[in-house]
């Protein structure tokens, strides 16, 4: 039986395609821009090695800071919208008093298979100030809070995230769900023998069994919101101005419009070690909570 | 009381309900008015008239078929090597004995935790030296590759609730390993070949990041990227815009609408594997 399934050119007639596409095309790739961002290097000549030069450029360039700021607002409105408002909906949706289960689930799952770029077009035409949906319906209901969406400052940044927040909320939603249905009956009897009501019975029965599903909810929210790029790029290109720069749209920037690709293999680097950071912490919060 | 208890609880669902699926409504609704229905007289409801002509303008006057086809082949092409890679590998890490699988296995595991965004600029410099630029193949090849980590853990985790007997039964029989593979092994996990050829199939229709480093020529852009460029020249005509866009969701929509369970088991399958 052994020799049977060492087979050695038999493990290697399985093995290698993947392996070898996945090296060449993953992982030498993940591996050459780390070094690289020890480079300075237009993407074509030599280049030259100028050690930590690259790093140093990045934290004094004014874009970072805003491209942080932004990654951190964007990951904020993900876990508010996705997860907080998720988890409500989660709840409710797995109350045997609701009906149309299957119809709800059905809608909000829709937007998440659509193109990003079909949503994207979609909320450019319905954050237009003067013809968009949004404003128009503001202005139906009285409220004055008419917006430029897309060109403040200020607003733009929330109005972008909230295109991914609402595009995907399916998705989280449907993880939540699943975790919330998981949990085995008997559970909830007890807790309505010891006198919980259902909301009781919730907080003290659901979320904390939930820990895992919120665990990997929080880690694609925060790692999404970090690497946020293709709502930038198309909705306002990454303005008003620079305003709305996230680390990918750096790097995309610094590497294809502007032959930096040294120093944008720098801002890579920073971009895997800070969603690797994130990760770890996340998964340190929901791990501790065990004792 | 009871009643009054349910319908509240139903308020949030039905509440979100609309904001899920109102815009898209609106965009399938806008697609079939002129700028004048759209902007002044009826912007929220249906189109009084249905004005189809926008489909067939939208249809003949752009790329979109080509788009379309484009986006056909490199998913298609994609997703089916993906699936026959994944299957070898997860078998030869699954079944087969040698002394570092496991090692391997984890090798590939990394690849799903790299951001893609930091192979962006090798893999644009990579597709340039071997002269795959604005070629179905500067595409298709970083998708399979890209696949392969989720596919193969997904296939891995099948493959490893195979009860061994199976091989013992093959291996009496005379049949050879290859014979293993496709005859017995590959039958059995088909389900999860289902899971995984939709995940994939929808990750490689909408793939927009990679598509817009990799490609700039017109004639070889997926749906994703061609439809970024009706912006410009569509910006008078909404109705336009409204009708490339619904024929660019109607086939997801479609087939999402028959597999839905499935889709969404393949969605968050991911979850079972990542976290």
């Amino acid at each position: 039986m052994d020799r049977y399934l060492s087979n050695k050119k038999a493990i290697l007639i399985f093995l290698l395609p993947a392996l070898l596409a996945y090296t060449v095309v993953l992982i030498s790739p993940v591996l050459q821009t780390m070094y690289r961002s020890f480079f300075e290097w237009d993407g074509l000549g030599t280049a030259v090695f100028n050690g930590l030069d690259n790093y140093k450029e990045m934290f004094q360039d004014p874009l970072l800071m805003t491209s942080l700021r932004n990654g951190f607002i964007f990951s904020v409105v993900l876990v508010v919208f996705q997860i907080g408002l998720g988890t409500i909906l989660a709840l409710a949706c797995a109350d045997p008093r609701v009906k149309f289960r299957k119809l709800l689930k059905t809608a909000y799952f829709v937007p998440v298979i659509l193109s990003v770029t079909v949503v994207c077009q979609l909320w450019i035409a319905m954050y237009d100030p003067t013809n968009g949906l949004i404003n128009k319906l503001f202005q139906i209901m009285g409220i004055s809070y008419q917006q430029n969406w897309l060109t403040s400052p200020t607003v733009s940044i929330v109005a972008i995230a909230f295109v991914n927040a609402w595009q995907f909320m399916g998705y989280q939603f449907s993880l939540l769900y699943a975790g919330v249905k998981s949990i085995p009956e008997q559970y909830y009897e007890a807790a309505t023998i010891d006198g919980c009501s259902k909301w009781m019975a919730h907080r003290k029965v659901t979320l904390p069994l939930m820990k895992e599903t919120f665990k990997f909810c929080f880690i694609i929210a925060i790692t999404s919101g970090i690497g946020a790029f293709v709502q930038m790029l198309i909705m306002t290109n990454g303005g008003p101005g620079t305003s709305n720069y996230t680390l990918t749209f750096m790097i995309y920037r610094y590497a294809f419009l502007e032959n930096k690709y040294g120093y944008a293999s720098a801002i890579s680097v920073l971009l895997v070690a800070i969603s690797l950071v994130a990760t770890m912490i996340i998964n340190k919060v929901f791990d501790r909570k065990d004792d | 009381m009871q009643r009054v208890k349910s319908f509240l609880i139903q308020v949030p669902l039905w509440l979100y309900f609309i904001i899920s699926v109102y815009p898209l409504f609106w965009m399938i609704s806008y697609s079939l008015k002129d700028n004048n229905e759209i902007f002044v007289t009826n912007p929220f409801g249906l189109p009084t008239q249905f004005r189809y002509e926008n489909y067939i303008n939208a249809w003949t006057q752009f790329n979109l078929p080509q788009y379309f086809m484009n986006s056909v082949v490199v998913s298609t092409v994609a997703t089916l090597f993906i699936v026959i890679l994944a299957l070898m590998f997860s078998f030869a890490i699954a079944r087969l004995r040698w002394r570092f699988r496991e090692a391997v296995r984890l090798y590939m595991l990394v690849g799903m935790f790299m951001p893609l965004q930091v192979i962006m600029i090798p893999l644009a410099i990579l597709v340039k030296d071997f002269h795959l630029a604005n070629t179905y193949g500067a595409l298709i090849i970083p998708y399979i590759v890209i696949g392969l980590p989720f596919s193969s853990l997904i296939f891995y985790g099948f493959m490893r609730d195979i009860p061994s007997e199976i091989e013992e039964a093959a291996c009496m029989d005379g049949a050879s390993v290859y014979r293993l593979f496709t005859k017995i092994i590959v039958p059995v996990v088909v389900p999860a070949i289902a899971t995984v050829v939709i995940f994939q199939f929808l990750n490689n229709w909408n793939e927009f990041m990679l598509a817009n480093i990799l490609i700039s020529d017109e004639s070889m852009k997926t749906l994703p990227l061609g439809l970024l460029f009706f912006q410009g020249q569509y910006s008078t005509d909404w109705g336009g815009m409204g009708a490339v866009m619904t024929i660019a969701s109607l086939p997801m929509v479609i087939i999402y609408l028959f597999f839905s369970e499935q889709v969404e088991r393949a969605m968050t399958m991911g979850s079972a594997v990542k976290g």
